[in-house]
Formats: C-alpha cells, sequence, structure tokens
C-alpha cells in the first residue's frame, strides 16, 4: 500500500462534474475536495446526487463532463477496479457478501492467495487477522457471514475496503440497519480510520448523526452541491433548510422540517377499543411468541433490529401468515385469516417492499388504485371492470394524495419511489380501514415524502384509526408512537411508552444486553 | 417540491397499441426480409425470390389475377379457406398459451391439450347421432372439456406440490400423444375395418358432426374460422374488461402483490390453466371437425407448439394472437405454392420462428426505438431498459434479507 503524504492538502479533486440520465440531470456540475484524514458527510434528500456523486468517485460511473485528481493526478476510472486499485473503498447500502462463506474468504474474495494454484486459506485467514488486527475491529475471520449480526457484517464490509489498501473509505448510509449502540460502535471505527490518516465519507440523510460524525459537511440538492459548511457551525434545521431549499434560512421549510423530525402531535386522543390482540402467536421460524395489543385511535410502534420477527407479525395481522399456534383477535372475531378476510376485517396494509407486495409494476396506476377493492364499487360493476369510475376514483386519489405526474393511465412501476408510496397510501386509506399495519412507511422517501407520510400517519390516528406501524428506523418509531412494543427473537420484549429513552430501546433491541 | 418528472403528453388509445405493436411488426418484417435473401441467395437470383412470395401470397390470399381473368370463385376461395383453417387452429392455440401466460404461467402443453381435444372430438363425433348443429356443438365442448381436464394436472401439481408447469406441461404432452396415437387409435378407438380397406386412424365422424362449410365446396372454410375470431374477442374481453380478468392478469404480473390484495391466486392460476387447456383442446377440435374428419393415425402437425411462437409474436395479447395466426396461416397456406418455383415449402415455418427469435429480441427493439424517440423530442416512449439506474435507486432496492 502505497503510504501518501498525510500532509497534502487535496487528494482527491471532483471538478465540475455533470452527469445526466437520459432527460434528468443527476449531477450537475459538482465539485468536491477531499482532504487526507477527514470525516466528510455528504447530505440531501433522496435523489440529490450523492450516491451518484460517489459512484463517479468509485468508478461506477463515468462522468459526462468534469475531471477527478487523485492526489493531483488527473485519472480517468474505468471501474471499481480502478478506483480500488487507487485506494477508494466503498461500503454499499445493501452488502456484498457471500452468506455461506467465512470471513477470511469473504475479505479476499477476488484476490485470494494462493499456493500452487490453489487457495492458501490460511494464509488468508492470517492475512485478514493481521488487517483486523492493524485497524482495531475484532471479528472472527473464521465466522460464517450467515451467523453474524447487521453491524458486524458491515465491519466485513469495512475490512475488505481496507484489506485492498483504501485510503478512501465510502460510506452510504451506513446506519440504515443498525442499533444506536452498532452505529456508535460504527463511529468509533471511523474516528479511529480518520485519526490514522483515512480519509471518510459519510452519505446520509440522518442530521444529528452527520452533525455527530463529521468535520464539514457537504449539501447537495437537486444534483447541484449547495454548501459545504463546518460541522460545527451549523445544525439540523440549518441543515434541513439547505437539503429542502437550498438556502440557509427559510421562511417555508421549518414546519416542513418539524413534521419531518416527526415531533408527535400532542392531540394523545384517549386510546379506544382494542383492535388487534395477539396472544403468544407463533408463526415460522421467525415468530415465536408475540403478545401484544392495537387499540383505535392510537399509534403503536415495533421495534427491533431487523430480522427479530417484526416482518412476520405484520404478515399474520395481514393475512399473509398462516399462523401455527396462539390467538388472533382482530376486529372483534378470531377466526383464521387470509389477505382477503383480513381486508374485509378492516385492515389496510401498506407493505416493507412497494414494488413486490403492493404494486404490479407494468400495470396503470388506476389498475393499482383499484388492487384489493377490484370487486367493489367504484372499481366495478358486476363483473365488469367500472373504467370510468375507477379512473375518477384514482384521478380524485392523485390529485388529494399529489401524486405526480397525475396520468392516471401510466405503468406505477414508472413513479419516482415516493409517489409509488402515495399511490399505496392513497389506495390503503381509501379504503377506511379500521387497523392501518405500515412496514417501514417511509424507507428510501426523500424528506418532504417521509413528512407527507408522517403528517397521514398522525391524521389516521386522530379519524379513530389504530396503526401498527414497523420499522427499524428507531427515531421514527419514537417520533410517532404511543406506545413501543420492542421484539427480540420473535418474541416482544417489552413494552415502553412514549418518550422511553433511545438507550434503554436499543438495549432491548439488543436482548436486553446493553453492550457500549 | 416539484419533482423532475419527465412530463408525458398522453397518447390517444391507438396511438398506444400501435406503439406497444411495432416491436411485432418490425420483427415479423424483419423475418420476411431475412428469408426473402435466404431464397435470393439459395436459388442465386432475387426476382425468383421475390416472384416466390408473390406464389406464397396468391396461395394464401387467392389468386387474384387468375380470378380476373377467369372469373372462377373457387381461385379465390379456395386459398381463403386453407388459410382460414390453418388461423382457426392457430388462433386457438396461440390464446391457450397467451391466456396462461398472462396469468404467469408458461403453457407449453397446448400440444398434448390439443391432442387430447381432438381425440374427445373423434370420438363423440363417430360414437354419437345427435342432430346436424347440435352433434357438432357437442364435439367442440367436448374436446374444450378434455383439453380443460388436462390442464388441471399441471395447475395441481404446482399449486399443491410445487411442480414447475413447464416441466410438467412438457412432460404430459408426451403422455398424451402416447396414450391417444399409441393406445387409444390404435387400440380401443380404431376405425373399424370396411372390406379390405384398413383405414389408419379412428372411424369416420359423422357428416352432423363436421363442422359446417361456410363458401361453396370448393373451400373448406368452416364455421371454425368466426368460432376462432369470437374467441379471441372473448378472450380479450375476459382479460381486459372483467374483474376476474384484471385479478388474473395482476397475479400474473406480481403474484406476491395480488395475494396481498386478497386475490385468490390459486383459484385463478386453476382457472386459467382450465381455459388454456379448453382453447387448446377447441384447436385439437377444428383439426378433427374440419379438417380431418378423423383423428389421423398421428396428429402431425405441431400446431399446439406453434401457438407459443403465435402468442409470443401477438405479445400474449388475445386480438394480437389472432392477427398473427391470421397472417401465419396465410403465410403457411401459400407456402405450398412456392413450390411451384422449387423452394422449399417450410419457408412459412422459418419465418415465423425468426419472428419469434426477433421478438424475443424485442428489447433490442424497444431500446432502439426509444433511442430514435429520444433523438425526436416529440415523441416519448417507455424508458430505456439497458439504460444505466436512474439516481435513486434505493427506493427501489429491495430489503436486505434478513427473514
Amino acid at each position: 500500500m502505497a503510504e501518501i503524504e498525510l500532509k497534502s492538502a487535496r487528494l482527491i479533486q471532483l471538478s465540475h462534474i455533470s452527469k445526466a440520465f437520459g432527460k434528468v440531470l443527476a449531477l450537475d456540475d459538482v465539485s468536491l475536495e477531499l482532504r487526507p484524514g477527514e470525516m466528510l458527510a455528504l447530505v440531501g434528500e433522496n435523489g440529490a446526487g450523492k450516491s451518484s456523486l460517489m459512484n463517479v468517485l468509485y468508478g461506477l460511473y463515468h462522468p459526462d463532463q468534469g475531471e477527478l485528481r487523485i492526489k493531483g493526478e488527473r485519472v480517468r476510472l474505468r471501474g471499481p477496479k480502478d478506483a480500488i486499485a487507487r485506494g477508494i473503498g466503498m461500503v454499499h447500502q445493501h452488502f456484498m457478501l457471500v452468506p455461506t462463506l467465512t470471513v477470511a474468504e469473504n475479505v479476499v474474495l477476488g484476490r485470494e492467495p494462493t499456493r500452487r494454484g490453489l487457495l492458501d486459506l490460511k494464509r488468508a485467514q492470517q492475512e485478514v487477522e493481521a488487517t483486523c488486527k492493524r485497524f482495531g475491529f475484532q471479528l472472527d475471520p473464521t465466522a460464517r457471514i450467515s451467523g453474524l449480526t447487521v453491524g458486524s457484517q458491515q465491519k466485513v464490509e469495512i475490512v475488505k475496503a481496507l484489506h485492498r489498501g483504501a485510503q478512501v473509505l465510502i460510506l452510504d448510509e451506513p446506519t440504515a440497519v443498525l442499533t444506536p449502540q452498532e452505529a456508535d460502535e460504527l463511529f468509533r471505527v471511523a474516528r479511529g480510520l480518520s485519526a490514522e490518516g483515512h480519509t471518510v465519507v459519510l452519505i446520509s440523510h440522518k442530521l444529528k448523526e452527520v452533525l455527530a460524525f463529521a468535520q464539514r459537511i457537504c449539501v447537495m440538492r437537486r444534483g447541484k452541491m449547495v454548501a459545504s459548511v463546518a460541522a460545527s457551525q451549523t445544525d439540523t434545521r440549518r441543515l434541513a433548510n439547505l437539503m429542502i431549499t437550498g438556502e440557509e434560512e427559510s421562511a417555508a421549510a421549518p414546519s416542513l422540517h418539524v413534521t419531518a423530525e416527526g415531533s408527535a402531535a400532542a392531540t394523545t386522543a384517549s386510546a379506544g377499543e382494542p383492535l388487534l390482540k395477539l396472544d403468544g402467536v407463533c408463526a415460522g421460524p421467525k415468530l415465536t411468541g408475540a403478545t401484544l395489543e392495537v387499540r383505535a385511535g392510537e399509534i403503536v410502534g415495533i421495534a427491533g433490529v431487523d430480522g427479530n420477527g417484526q416482518r412476520e407479525l405484520a404478515e399474520v395481522v395481514t393475512g399473509l401468515r398462516p399462523v401455527d399456534r396462539g390467538e388472533v383477535r382482530l376486529c372483534g372475531a378470531t377466526g383464521s385469516l387470509d389477505p382477503h378476510e383480513a381486508r374485509h376485517r378492516g385492515v389496510s396494509h401498506v407493505p416493507e417492499d412497494r414494488l413486490l407486495h403492493a404494486i404490479v409494476g407494468p400495470m396503470r396506476v388506476d389498475e393499482n388504485v383499484s388492487l384489493g377493492r377490484q370487486e367493489q364499487p367504484p372499481f366495478a360493476r358486476g363483473p365488469w371492470i367500472d373504467f370510468t369510475g375507477r379512473r375518477e376514483r384514482t384521478q380524485a386519489l392523485a390529485e388529494a394524495y399529489d401524486v405526480r405526474p397525475r396520468d392516471p393511465s401510466i405503468p406505477c412501476g414508472r413513479l419516482s419511489g415516493g409517489n409509488q408510496q402515495k399511490v399505496v397510501f392513497a389506495r390503503e386509506l381509501d379504503a377506511r380501514p379500521k387497523l392501518l399495519v405500515a412496514v417501514q412507511p417511509t424507507r428510501g422517501l426523500d424528506i418532504a415524502a417521509v413528512a407527507a407520510v408522517r403528517r397521514k400517519l398522525l391524521e389516521e390516528k386522530a379519524r379513530g384509526v389504530g396503526v401498527l406501524l414497523v420499522s427499524l428506523d428507531l427515531e421514527e418509531v419514537l417520533a410517532l408512537s404511543d406506545r413501543i412494543y420492542v421484539m427480540f427473537e420473535g418474541k416482544v420484549a417489552g413494552e415502553r411508552p412514549r418518550g422511553a429513552d433511545e438507550r434503554e430501546l436499543g438495549a432491548l433491541m439488543l436482548g436486553g444486553a446493553a453492550h457500549g | 417540491m416539484a419533482e423532475p418528472e419527465a412530463v408525458e403528453a398522453p397518447r390517444s388509445r391507438f396511438a398506444e397499441a400501435i406503439w406497444a405493436s411495432l416491436p411485432s411488426v418490425l420483427s415479423v418484417g424483419l423475418s420476411l426480409l431475412v428469408c426473402l435473401l435466404m431464397i435470393a441467395i439459395t436459388k442465386g437470383s432475387l426476382s425468383i425470390a421475390g416472384s416466390a412470395y408473390l406464389e406464397m401470397l396468391r396461395g394464401g390470399l387467392g389468386d387474384f389475377e387468375a380470378f380476373g381473368e377467369a372469373g372462377v370463385w373457387t381461385l379465390l376461395t379456395r386459398p381463403w379457406g386453407e388459410a382460414a383453417t390453418k388461423a382457426a387452429i392457430l388462433t386457438f392455440t396461440g390464446l391457450s398459451v397467451a391466456v396462461a401466460y398472462r396469468a404467469g404461467l408458461f403453457n407449453i402443453g397446448a400440444q398434448g391439450q390439443m391432442t387430447v381435444g381432438a381425440i374427445a372430438a373423434a370420438a363423440l363425433g363417430a360414437k354419437l347421432s345427435l342432430p346436424f348443429g347440435v352433434h357438432a356443438a357437442v364435439c367442440v365442448l367436448g374436446a374444450a372439456a378434455a383439453g380443460g381436464a388436462y390442464g388441471i394436472i399441471p395447475a395441481v401439481l404446482k399449486l399443491r406440490r410445487g411442480v414447475h408447469e413447464v416441466i410438467s406441461t412438457i412432460m404430459l404432452n408426451w403422455v398424451a400423444i402416447s396414450l391417444v396415437e399409441n393406445w387409444l387409435v390404435v387400440g380401443p378407438l380404431r376405425a373399424a375395418a370396411t372390406g379390405d380397406n384398413s383405414i389408419s386412424g379412428t372411424d369416420q365422424i359423422a357428416a352432423t358432426a363436421a363442422l359446417p362449410r361456410l363458401l361453396s365446396d370448393g373451400s373448406r372454410l368452416h364455421a371454425g374460422f368466426p368460432l376462432a375470431l369470437l374467441a379471441a374477442f372473448a378472450a380479450w374481453i375476459w382479460l381486459f374488461r372483467t374483474r376476474l380478468g384484471f385479478e388474473t392478469r395482476a397475479m400474473g404480473q406480481n403474484a406476491e402483490a395480488a395475494r396481498a390484495a386478497g386475490i385468490p391466486s390459486a383459484r385463478r392460476s386453476l382457472q386459467a390453466m382450465v381455459l388454456a387447456g379448453a382453447l387448446a383442446g377447441v384447436a385439437g377440435s377444428l383439426l378433427v371437425q374440419g379438417t380431418e374428419l378423423r383423428f389421423p393415425a398421428t396428429l402431425g402437425a405441431p400446431y399446439g407448439f406453434d401457438g407459443i411462437a403465435i402468442a409470443l409474436i401477438g405479445q400474449t395479447h388475445p386480438l394480437g394472437v389472432g392477427a398473427s395466426a391470421l397472417l401465419f396461416g396465410i403465410l403457411r397456406a401459400g407456402g405450398t405454392r412456392m413450390q411451384l418455383l422449387h423452394v422449399h415449402k417450410s419457408f412459412p415455418e422459418l419465418i415465423q420462428g425468426l419472428a419469434l427469435l426477433f421478438v424475443a429480441g424485442r428489447l433490442i427493439w424497444q431500446w432502439a426505438l426509444t433511442r430514435r424517440a429520444k433523438r425526436a423530442p416529440a415523441a416519448s416512449g417507455p424508458p430505456a431498459p439497458a439504460a444505466p439506474a436512474p439516481p435513486a435507486p434505493a427506493a427501489a432496492v429491495p430489503s436486505g434479507g434478513g427473514a
């Protein structure tokens, strides 16, 4: 690994980079400099161009215009391989690990040490162990990826990048899937790397953690770099303003910001009759005994680390997953559930993965709006599709929920993620549910869309709808919920009222044993 | 928040249909051109190839010049009859594949279902004696029932045991052919020998069971042709205008979302497969009641497999299937006439095969077309699938495999 001159002011210079995808200008004359040992955060809404810019640096995208200099030398990266060779590493939001292989095997994958043409596993393990030791990671090189927690898997990704000689480490939304404790650990590691002279770039839209982590914060908006500020000289409000309006002080943004940050409306409507009661419900290997209750007019949050049975819980309530044991009392009845029956009893569902579970991408927007109620007016008249009724209802909903473009005849899959989510919300709430099951409802949305979704959830609650909110984003659960259940290994590990301490919840999410 | 949405001018439904059918039209055109060149190369003359194509059209659409001179109607009606007979059978097998495809099932079993339908029609046509009109209808319905029942098997195998329908339908094809041709036709249903003539195949069906001819004696154009057009239209109504069709299509395009919406996917799959089998069964009955008038020793013509090509060239849209069946019915009926110029009659099949190949490369067509559309900013097409991911891919990426 080539030692670089730590004192050189510019390690990497991106100058006047532009990149267009079809009609959309993803990057519009963006310049950015990275200094050695710097901890930089890149913030902006979804689609602002953060990831595109970093993908240019990582060699995944070729810029249409502009130049890239590494250590003063002008370079053209033909692909990630070039970037890695020049000391640039990236940890993607979705890990690129082979779950059946060990830590060491994953780290050396693609550049395995060989002896007489065969993989030298022992040397691989020694090398990886040395790298771990050098950078202070506590990882067992012989452990299988599938047995590691998400936080540890992320460490493996970082070790992989460092093992290949990364001087610049790009972390793309690294805390999205971590508990607060794991996030703290990640930032501790990142600070250590920075102290050693590595440059760390954090892509994020969580402003609090950005302020806690970075020395310098660059704000992007609609493909442009709108500001580069020292972390010590700004705050969440000013950053949010920059992200939304491009200006530090703005009249319109603060209200948006407050809602986005989510302080639950103080209207603690006295919770009504119980809508959902689970008693020791087991379903499949992941859900092993859930007991909880949701009443009318309250938002009940489900917190937990990914994969602890939250998803299965939502599937049970919406009738998608059969119950093995235990009792489900839903809207006054206990009979067995299927999706049709659940909808019939008044359950609406905003699933985690829109494109997989909520939307038929190639179908038109109005067809998607009718999905689930395709046999009722105004979507059907007897056995026939009611084209006029369907179009009119869709247009009304598109207007009410600000779906863009308004045209009900374009394929739903061609809308942006935020607009697809609006279609799903419009459809599910138009059914006038008694109970709304929302799983990760703001995942992948930009600030304005997040604010809109959260506002909707609070509105529904005020109308007397019971909301079961499953989210991996603890901040979101805390901001919206009246009560919070924490799930751990398929069971409800605890119940906390609103305003519970984030650390305490984090400890519960890890099975009660707090570390860090 | 004004997002940079690509604002598209709304297109009329007609323009939309034209746009959607372009890849198929271009594919067929290209395959016609390629085959023309192949004939020209093998014959060493472009004009021979041109004349061969002209003969093919005469054989499929009618010899208008000769008719102009002689004024004999059969010069037109006989080719029409041949084209229509083939087109009708291809329409039914094509619809069989298309209907299953829309439900998310790839029915490779149209050949087997057609065989089962054909033997049912042949048996009912020979054994029953019913009045004119009723008899033919009973045979067609019997064939539909037999084909539909045969379609239940792969559906149940898939729903109960998770057997992929491509595997089961392929294998069931051979089961059907063996059962029918190697047992029923040479065994229980074998034609009674009359005098010295030993006839292969089953007994001839009663005259009342034959599909009535619609034109003069010289033409084999029979009631199966309008029936096929009707079926294509009905399938279109069912798929695109009714609630059940909507549910079936939703299931075909995203089974998970359909299930989450409360659509009974198992029932819809079963219905679609039964319908697919029934349509293929009717194709068999048309072959027996319109052309062969018995189940011959072997059914021979692989219309069931052709159905796959017809369905895909027609973009699994019932009306597209009808159009492509009609086109290839005409070409195939005319193919024999190419032999007048010593060009092999199997060229229409080659055209069909190439067209299928080109349609399968539809993505390439779409890409080429959108590139053109992009250059001319007035028009706008679907986004090129080959283009790099748009700048906000996070929304579309499925969650990490935690569960």
